[in-house]
């Protein structure tokens, strides 16, 4: 149990951790957000095509705010990473 | 006056290594950016450059790391820490002239440690930042980044799955723009960052500078300028491979693949872990090919790489080791480093020379 105890020391399990789940979060995160805007912005334009203005626009509201949420996301990685 | 020499020798030697570093990544860094069209190579290289440039500033936690927490500096001289760096230097060139894919970050650590030993004995490691820092964040960061990446594609496959293939694509090319732009500013904050802790390494050896220092920001500056001007030397020779030499891939498949590079290396980066970049880009690579189609990866390639990064760190460590028995030869002064610069050079000199006669390797160093 001491070795164990003493690997985890070592390892710095606390920032390993961390690492992993802020990676994890980050990376699949940003891709699904990204994707929503994406899916939102194809909408817009299939939804104007068929002439249905409140869909359409509820689609691109949807695009606008997971562009936001990306850009915020990258703003606040690279702040977090100037902060240390 | 001599140790000043060996000073000089080694912040040379180190800004040539960071050079040879941003050289050699530029393809890992805008490989799929110029792939899925997202971005003219002109364009990539010029971009992927500055924000190397950039990246170098925005963090010093993994140059303290190598400055502080690898081997002790309490009792490292500068010519230990010249000769750590020719031993990650000549193995780079090993690997390079066999075209075998090696790590330039794990051969930079491996090869101080190395000399280090050879000067001190073993007590002179951290083992709490050799292996905590080093050995087990480089093992697995490329497997977060693997895992990170293919849950990416796959989630973003079912999100917009059913669009138009078009919008799609051409939405996740503009995005690409930014997660390459990412991935650059990640690799440069981190791979430069190795640069400037071996030379605040010197410095404190030297006496320059009081042991736990922060890299003075000539040396920041400098580490920047260097990584940036490799970014873009390098970019102007893969621009002629780029047709044959890019694995091909989807802008969506891109897109994950840079982000969850960029998110694990600048992750990594903020807890001080120096990485080996291109092993966590390549892991991201392989992630969104092996969600998609898992006989799209090279798994060949990913033996190589597994491979390299075991013989990397004992064989740029024994380099380094046995670098400092040459200099110690003769003496403590800086004859025995200044002869070795020159052995370095027309050794290096040779090598380019036969493998030009031979023609140029495919090789995959990475930092």
């Amino acid at each position: 149990m001491s070795a164990v105890a003493s690997f985890a020391e070592i390892v710095a399990t606390k920032e390993m951790v961390q690492t992993v789940v802020f990676s994890l979060i980050a990376g699949i995160g940003v891709t699904l957000i990204f994707s929503v805007a994406i899916w939102g912005a194809a909408r817009f334009v299939d939804l104007s095509q068929e002439e249905r203005p409140l869909a359409a626009g509820i689609a691109a509201l949807a695009a606008a705010i997971a562009l936001l949420a990306v850009l915020a996301a990258i703003v606040v990685g690279v702040v977090v990473m100037t902060s240390k | 006056m001599s140790s000043d020499v060996i000073l000089v020798l080694v912040v040379g030697t180190a800004l040539a290594f960071d050079f040879t570093n941003g050289f050699h990544d530029t393809a890992n860094v805008v490989a799929t950016s110029i792939s899925t069209g997202a971005a003219r190579p002109q364009v990539a290289i010029a971009i992927a450059s500055l924000l190397n440039f950039v990246g170098a500033f925005i963090s010093i936690s993994v140059a303290a790391t190598v400055a502080n927490d690898v081997v002790d500096a309490g009792v490292i001289t500068p010519t230990i820490v010249f000769a750590g760096l020719i031993g990650a230097i000549a193995w780079n060139l090993v690997t390079w002239y066999l075209g075998l894919p090696s790590s330039s970050s794990h051969a930079l650590i491996g090869g101080v440690v190395g000399s280090a030993v050879a000067a001190a004995g073993f007590q002179v490691i951290i083992a709490e930042g050799l292996v905590g820092k080093v050995l087990i964040p480089a093992l697995i960061a490329p497997v977060v980044a693997f895992v990170a990446a293919g849950a990416s594609i796959g989630l973003a496959y079912r999100v917009v799955g059913k669009q138009r293939p078009g919008i799609v694509s051409r939405g996740f090319k503009y995005g690409q723009v930014v997660s390459g732009g990412m991935l650059a500013l990640a690799h440069g904050t981190n791979d430069a960052q190795k640069t400037m802790g071996v030379i605040t390494l010197a410095l404190i050896a030297n006496g320059s500078l009081a042991a736990g220092s922060n890299p003075p920001v000539w040396v920041i500056a400098s580490s920047a300028a260097a990584i940036a001007l490799g970014t873009y030397s390098g970019g102007w020779r893969i621009i002629k491979t780029t047709g044959t030499r890019i694995i091909k891939m989807d802008a969506a498949q891109g897109f994950t693949s840079q982000g969850a590079g960029a998110a694990v290396i600048l992750t990594s980066t903020h807890f001080g872990f120096p990485l080996s970049t291109t092993h966590v880009i390549n892991g991201g690579v392989m992630g969104a090919g092996a969600a998609k189609r898992l006989s799209a990866v090279r798994w060949g390639v990913a033996g190589n790489i597994v491979f390299a990064w075991v013989l990397t760190l004992p064989a740029a460590a024994l380099i380094g080791a046995a670098t400092y028995g040459v200099t110690s030869l003769f003496g403590n002064g800086a004859v025995g480093p200044v002869v070795v610069s020159v052995l370095a050079l027309v050794a290096i000199g040779a090598a380019f020379v036969r493998r030009a006669q031979r023609g140029a390797p495919v090789p995959v160093q990475s930092g």
